[in-house]
């Protein structure tokens, strides 16, 4: 598995399940939590009394960050216009207590295709920074020489921020990373330069955005960060320039989207596998190491002049028949 | 293998084995115990013998301290950067773990080594001290080899992770 999906897939395999044995005619009972990257949890549970009413509901670490990036109510505004064209989905009345957002399932009318969308609730929650600064994208570039002084952050872990600052000619996203393990560090370090030099090299993928990799805060987020806080060592910057050919239809605004909401997970997912494959390498090369050691004993070599002497009789699975 | 490895190698084989003639020593401090002199505080010069430093350069070093009845072997593994100082880590904590089936690994390092070993005379008694030797040199340049290549793939795996996922942004 080299990519990450953007979508929850036991989400959607719950609400597969939940939809077949609903027409089945025995409805499931549901009370399940899933949870996601980034301390994100997702709730599934049944309306009291009614087995064809589902209930979603996500609560994530980023969801006050990215509220705040809109005007108020623009998120919720956001996803309902999402949503609100799936058959089925409705945003519930009431927000489930412990969670951010609910959404209203109607397992009578749910298509597979909105299956599929409920399961994205995670990206797209994300996505709406990234919405607003496409738009602004828009009537930014309309007006040459104009300047944005917006910059939108989303906090989506403790330590860890994504700020998006739109321009008129591109639009700029730098992750704000820590890595907490020093052997992660290091590895994170060779891992995070091959992205910026990738690009540099392969000349199929030239037309990918551009990366950039800092200590230092890029100077878009320089006076933001300088205000808020005093910097460790251990941050790490790293910028993504999108161009217009990245986000020029919607199609392609949700792929970039689904893309750099997952790109934390994807560079920690890979720096693990390559750890867990120098483990086993590591273990195999051990037993390699015992083997030329037992090579120098001299029970082995004992064995076999008293087989030639006494011509000792060994069952068929080697051993020894001892008299 | 490079020029100056080979004599290195040579130079650690040929001190070895002059270092691996061990006979039964019991203690003379304690009645009827025998332990291996050089790892015990000693009061009777006769039973240390003259360490041996060998060095390539100041990270690969070998210093082989013989004593009447053991020797022990102290090796400083190459560590360019620090993806090699980790790996080094590592891997020497891997061998350290599996001491047991090793007989001769010592559990931990000397100071400033990466890794030692200590070969008592129950151990000569008991292997071929050639063959042993041989070990030792094969270990000294397998780990070298597995350090690198290890190194090698962490790099080469980095580049095709990012070039698959920048190869997403590609329409």
């Amino acid at each position: 598995m080299l990519q990450l999906q953007p979508q929850n897939l036991l989400v959607q395999k719950t609400f597969g399940e939940a939809v077949e044995a609903f027409r089945d005619g025995n409805p499931l009972t549901l009370d399940r939590i899933v949870s996601d990257f980034d301390s994100t949890t997702l709730h599934i549970s049944n309306a009291e009394g009614n087995k064809g009413l589902l209930y979603l509901s996500i609560r994530t670490r980023a969801w006050s960050s990215v509220q705040r990036c809109g005007s108020s109510g623009g998120l919720e505004e956001f996803l309902e216009a999402k949503y609100k064209t799936q058959p089925g989905v409705s945003v519930a009345s009431t927000v489930e207590s412990g969670y951010d957002y609910t959404l209203e399932v109607d397992l009578n009318v749910l298509q597979p295709e909105s299956v599929v969308q409920l399961s994205l609730i995670k990206t797209l929650v994300l996505s709406y920074p990234f919405q607003l600064a496409f738009d602004e994208f828009a009537q930014l570039s309309n007006t040459p020489d104009s300047q944005s002084q917006t910059l939108h952050t989303v906090q989506y872990r403790d330590d860890e921020n994504l700020f998006i600052k739109p321009a008129n000619d591109r639009i700029t996203a730098i992750f704000e990373t820590a890595f907490q393990d020093e052997t992660d560090k290091v590895f994170g370090k060779v891992f995070l330069q091959e992205f910026v030099d990738a690009r540099k090299r392969n000349r199929a993928i030239q037309s990918a955005p551009q990366v950039l990799f800092s200590h230092e805060p890029p100077l878009e987020i320089q006076a933001h960060l300088q205000a808020n806080r005093t910097l460790d060592s251990s941050r790490r910057f790293v910028t993504f320039v999108l161009f217009p050919r990245h986000f020029q239809t919607p199609e392609l605004q949700f792929s970039t989207i689904s893309q750099l909401t997952l790109f934390r997970n994807y560079f920690h997912y890979h720096i693990k596998c390559s750890k867990a494959y120098m483990h086993s390498r590591m273990r195999f090369r051990v037993d390699s190491f015992i083997k030329v050691l037992n090579r120098a004993k001299l029970d082995d070599e004992d064995d076999e002049d008293e087989e030639q002497v006494s011509h000792t009789r060994r069952t068929i699975t080697g051993r020894k028949v001892v008299y | 293998m490079s020029q100056s490895l080979r004599p290195y190698l040579t130079a650690v084989r040929y001190s070895l084995e002059a270092a691996l003639t061990l006979s039964n020593f019991s203690s003379l401090e304690v009645e009827r115990h025998n332990r291996p002199e050089v790892e015990v505080p000693n009061t009777s010069a006769e039973l240390l013998l003259q360490p041996m430093h060998i060095s390539r350069n100041e990270n690969e070093q070998v210093l082989i301290e013989p004593s009447v009845n053991s020797v022990r072997v102290s090796i400083k593994v190459k560590q360019a950067d620090e993806i090699e100082h980790i790996l080094v880590h590592k891997f020497t904590r891997f061998l350290e773990h599996s001491a047991e089936s090793f007989y001769v690994l010592r559990r931990t390092a000397m100071p400033g080594y990466s890794i030692s070993f200590l070969i008592t005379n129950k151990h000569t008694e008991s292997m071929k001290t050639g063959k042993l030797v041989d070990f030792i040199i094969e270990f000294m340049e397998e780990v070298d080899k597995e350090i690198s290549e290890i190194k090698l793939f962490l790099n080469a795996r980095a580049r095709f992770v990012a070039e698959a996922y920048l190869g997403e942004f590609v329409y």
